[in-house]
């Protein structure tokens, strides 16, 4: 059994909290991302699985096995650096076939595992190159082969496509998704990219400042974020979140939004929410789930960002700013006044006081 | 006329690469100078020496020192010097004991420090003191020690419960250890500082990837710090090896080189030729022939040193 | 006026060939990028403009006058470094002042254009704050004036993000973006991230192996790419590149599954480019062709579908979260109006007005 159990997992470096009691299941064969902002704990949670950081409090578990006191040699963990940590004074093929070398299994069977994962990962014609004439990117192959080899049940990588470059990125995303399709380990990926998260995850947790916000399939954490922080994260760009009061209008349940006037009315499960809110609600709209329309909020545009298929629009000022996503040919320039309506089913509203979603 | 009244050169752009090369040249040309008159003039000079058989008490300037021309018997003596041999050897002795013992506890050491434990700067503080004692007070010191009333033979008295009177310094086998002694004790220190330095540039990642993937620590330290640490080794090495080669000062305060000759290095048998003898004609032999020698040596390290670090 | 240009400007190291016969204008105030992957030549270019490196043969040319010999201290050309390098026990104003009082400028001079810098770059308010208590844009901002109180003809970034979160990053490349529309002046902009290089840049030139493939605005670039090569490099996913098969009325692709009249194809059409987010995915009906939908990616705002069909895996990009099952049939339409066709060798060709093959 190979799954992960984090118990009021805890750490504290000195005065500071790096992590505060995280409890969290990994299940057996489940590629688990652990996303958030630099400095949010999920190295730190990370380091803690594979036994480099000793916790502060609370417990590990692999399926039943209490992890306290076994050393990182022991815990058969497949771990990939940030920075690949490569044996650079040797070749690829020494490099892919070290933790087999070590651990003395017959040269027959590092031979034949050692070609397997060349051929896998299409470094076989590298195989005698030294890894330190090699490209980043080839680089962080040979980090993944390197400890794949190894079969690990568990596999942590931490941040590992952070360092190439953005086109080799989305083809490394759908490598690291086949590799784990094909050999079914737990994997735990860390990353501040939204997007290597939503895509390659089955389940993602995000972390601020310590402190888990939400674990669940990356859709939902897209659909329902548990509270601002995570709305804001996730989505590319993030959630808008526009801070007003709720009325009543001749046509339901609305919130003030202040200068940009009065939303639409609110639908069903967000005005029942609304009516319990006490005080400002702040009120949450992705930017891709809109459309322009009479009824909308209106705002003049300050920037357009043209990226591709889609254009991001850049609207209001000072606090009262939201972004929409559009196709590319849409017209709004800098200057327009347009008006945007959220979709009326995606709209979310949060506590102004809390964060939390209402 | 002032330089900047001087007539410019026509602005002919030279290619990058020879404009370069020259600009280096003049950039370096008085420090070649300075070379020239530091490393190659008391060379010549010495060379010129070595084959007379010239004196400071000949009654004239070095210069003229033709007037004692005897050709290569300088050389001929040499090679005939049975205390200039022996010495030679006693010194390869002293340097195949202290440089290993030096090094292996240089390294063990600085493995200790690799990682943090409590009281890790007094001990660093403590543990390199020895090298900052000037080294003719080290061998005062370790006179002392070593006396036949001194707190060496003391403190083994007290350990074995019996009076000790052991005459180290008199000795000739003991007084060659006890130099011996004094020359771990104030090298070692050296050795661990450089080394310590090659095993902290050892990229932590890489010790831990090795871990994770199953190395002990013993794979580890054979298969990814050792390779990053040949050069460095090498440099500590071939430091200690010229040093050790060298060896005078702590030595010659301790045992003046006796009892007879039992102590006497390389070093101790040219400074007695100089100051008792005043054969310099003869010395300078002596030490040309060491320079080769040490030269030789010295080529086959960077040999080494420059196939470790490709 | 500052306008920066290469006349067949050729720059080699080795066996290498770094920048390859480039000709190209950076014109006065443009937010010019460079954009390739990694090797392509981009950092070399920002080199020959600072005068870091000389060239082989060819020209460059600043507001006109030939500097191709004139030492970088000379050219008046500011770099910005990626990571700041704010000197931290400076305040931001000991910080923008400092390349003046190097120069030793006389005082009123350089208090007028420390105030004209602050005001363009809108920092009259933190200039007292020393960079440790500065927001991650304010410190940003700061470097520019730094750069920019020298007057200098242009200023360059050398991937200045890059090393940024994910999430930082589509804030900051606003940031400059605004930053530069403020301050006026001709920026230099290298970057290897394709969504960044459009977000930010007027024209952008985009490089391969030391040579230019294609320069313009990046709507441009997106909509009219001059080949293969350029059409890959931007985008997200990919723009799927399929060989096409003629039979005497049809054009086809991914193995029947995309079928065009040869009326909408330009003579020598070897290859059909289809963006994912033109690529129809519809319930298939029974007729033609379907594929089989081969994995799902919902990205919330966005669903990435790949479909088997053919040799090569496509691609298409829908807009919201579609319900589409794994192992579903699809078939898959394609406006003409919206592929685009690359000849063997994978230049673009485009059906001339009213024409056809």
């Amino acid at each position: 059994m190979s799954a992960i159990h984090l118990e009021h997992l805890a750490k504290r470096f000195g005065g500071f909290t790096a992590l505060k009691a995280m409890d969290l299941r990994i299940e057996d064969g489940e590629f688990m991302a652990l996303l958030g902002p630099s400095g949010c704990g999920k190295s730190t949670t990370m380091n803690m699985i594979a036994g480099m950081e000793t916790p502060s409090e609370g417990r590990i578990l692999f399926g039943d096995r209490d992890m306290a006191g076994v050393p990182m040699a022991r815990r058969g963990v497949g771990f990939v650096f940030q920075n690949y940590a490569i044996f650079t004074h040797m070749t690829v093929r020494q490099n892919l076939s070290y933790g087999l070398r070590m651990t003395g299994r017959p040269k027959s069977e590092v031979e034949r595992r050692t070609l397997d994962m060349a051929e896998f990962l299409q470094l076989t014609p590298l195989l005698d190159r030294r890894a330190d004439r090699l490209s980043v990117n080839i680089l962080q192959r040979v980090a993944i082969g390197r400890s794949a080899v190894m079969e690990p049940a568990i596999f942590l990588l931490d941040e590992p496509l952070s360092n190439v470059d953005a086109a080799f990125r989305a083809v490394m995303r759908t490598e690291l998704k086949q590799l784990q399709r094909q050999f079914r380990q737990t994997m735990v990926y860390v990353t501040h990219d939204q997007l290597e998260a939503m895509t390659m995850a089955d389940r993602i947790a995000v972390m601020d400042h310590g402190v888990l916000q939400q674990v669940g399939r990356p859709i939902d954490v897209y659909n329902d974020p548990a509270n601002t922080f995570v709305a804001a994260f996730i989505g590319s760009p993030g959630m808008n979140l526009l801070r007003g009061r709720p009325v009543r209008t001749d046509r339901g349940l609305a919130v003030d939004l202040g200068v940009l006037g009065v939303t639409p009315p609110l639908a069903a499960p967000q005005a029942r929410a609304a009516e319990q809110a006490r005080g400002e609600v702040i009120y949450g709209f992705r930017p891709e789930q809109t459309t322009l329309a009479r009824e909308g909020i209106a705002s003049p545009v300050s920037f357009v960002e043209r990226i591709g298929a889609r254009s991001i629009v850049h609207l209001g000022d000072g606090p009262a700013v939201f972004k929409a996503v559009f196709e590319n040919d849409v017209p709004a320039a800098v200057g327009d006044v347009v008006r945007v309506l959220p979709h009326a089913d995606a709209v979310r509203l949060f506590d102004a006081q809390t964060g939390k979603a209402l | 006329m002032t330089l900047a009244d001087a007539p410019l050169a026509p602005p002919v752009p030279p290619t990058p690469a020879e404009d370069g090369a020259r600009l280096g040249f003049r950039l370096t040309l008085p420090a070649q100078v300075l070379v020239l008159f530091i490393a190659v003039f008391p060379l010549l000079m010495q060379l010129y020496i070595s084959l007379t058989d010239w004196s400071p008490l000949a009654g004239v300037a070095w210069p003229r020192a033709w007037e004692f021309w005897n050709g290569f018997a300088n050389y001929s003596d040499l090679a005939q010097d049975g205390r200039l041999w022996a010495a030679l050897g006693r010194t390869a002795l002293v340097m195949a004991v202290c440089v290993p013992v030096e090094f292996l506890l240089g390294l063990s050491l600085a493995m200790l420090f690799v990682d943090e434990f409590p009281g890790k700067r007094v001990a660093y503080s403590i543990l390199i003191m020895p090298m900052m004692v000037v080294p003719a007070v080290a061998g005062y010191m370790f006179f002392m020690l070593f006396q036949s009333g001194g707190p060496v033979n003391g403190l083994l008295g007290t350990l074995l419960g019996r009076d000790i009177a052991v005459a180290w310094l008199s000795d000739p086998t003991l007084a060659l250890v006890a130099v011996m002694i004094a020359d771990i004790w104030q090298w070692t220190p050296l050795m661990f500082l450089i080394l310590l330095a090659g095993l902290v540039g050892v990229p932590q990642d890489q010790m831990r990837a090795a871990t994770l993937l199953g190395a002990s620590a013993w794979q580890r330290f054979r298969t990814i710090a050792l390779p990053r640490m040949k050069t460095i080794m090498i440099i500590a090495l071939a430091i200690r090896v010229i040093e050790n080669f060298k060896i005078f000062d702590t030595l010659y305060i301790m045992t003046g080189g006796g009892p007879g000759v039992a102590t006497e290095t390389i070093s101790v048998y040219i400074y007695e030729v100089t100051t008792q003898d005043l054969i310099w004609g003869y010395v300078a032999a002596i030490a040309l022939a060491i320079l080769v020698i040490l030269s030789v040596a010295a080529v086959w390290a960077m040999k080494r040193m420059g196939r470790a670090a490709a | 006026m500052s306008e920066i240009a290469f006349r067949n400007v050729t720059k080699r190291y080795g066996a290498t060939l770094a920048a390859d016969d480039l000709t190209f204008t950076i014109r006065d105030n443009e937010f010019f990028c460079f954009f390739g992957p990694p090797l392509a030549g981009k950092t070399t270019i920002l080199r020959l403009i600072l005068g870091l490196e000389t060239p082989d043969a060819g020209e460059i040319l600043i507001d006109g006058r030939p500097v191709t010999h004139v030492p970088p201290a000379q050219r008046n050309v500011a770099m910005v470094f990626q990571n700041l390098a704010l000197f931290p026990h400076m305040t931001a104003e000991e910080n923008v002042r400092f390349p003046l009082v190097e120069r030793r400028e006389r005082p009123e001079v350089i208090a007028a254009r420390l105030r004209d810098v602050a005001a363009k770059l809108h920092i009259g308010h933190i200039l007292h704050k020393p960079p440790a208590q500065l927001s991650g844009g304010e410190r940003q901002r700061v470097a520019i004036a730094r750069a920019l109180v020298r007057d200098p003809v242009a200023y360059l970034m050398d991937d200045p993000i890059s090393a940024l979160d994910a999430r930082l990053r589509e804030e900051t490349r606003v940031e400059l973006k605004r930053i530069q529309r403020e301050a006026g002046r001709t920026l230099v902009y290298v970057t290897h991230d394709q969504e960044e290089a459009m977000s930010v840049a007027d024209r952008m030139a985009i490089l391969e192996n030391g040579r230019i493939r294609q320069i313009g605005t990046p709507s441009e670039v997106y909509d009219r790419p001059a080949s293969a090569y350029v059409a890959r490099l931007l985008g997200a996913p990919m723009m799927n590149i399929l060989p096409m098969t003629r039979t005497p009325q049809e054009a086809e692709a991914a193995g029947g599954a995309i079928r065009l009249p040869l009326l909408d194809l330009p003579s020598g059409a070897a290859q059909i480019g289809v963006r994912p987010e033109n690529l129809r995915v519809l319930p298939w009906q029974g007729d033609g062709t379907p594929s089989r939908v081969a994995d799902v990616e919902p990205l919330g705002g966005y669903t990435v579908v790949t479909l088997d069909a053919g040799a090569v895996p496509l691609r298409a990009l829908l807009r919201g979260q579609p319900d589409i099952r794994i192992d579903s049939r699809v078939a898959l339409r394609v406006d003409p109006g919206r592929a685009h066709f690359f000849g063997e060798s994978g230049e673009a060709l485009r059906l001339a007005p009213g024409g056809s093959a």
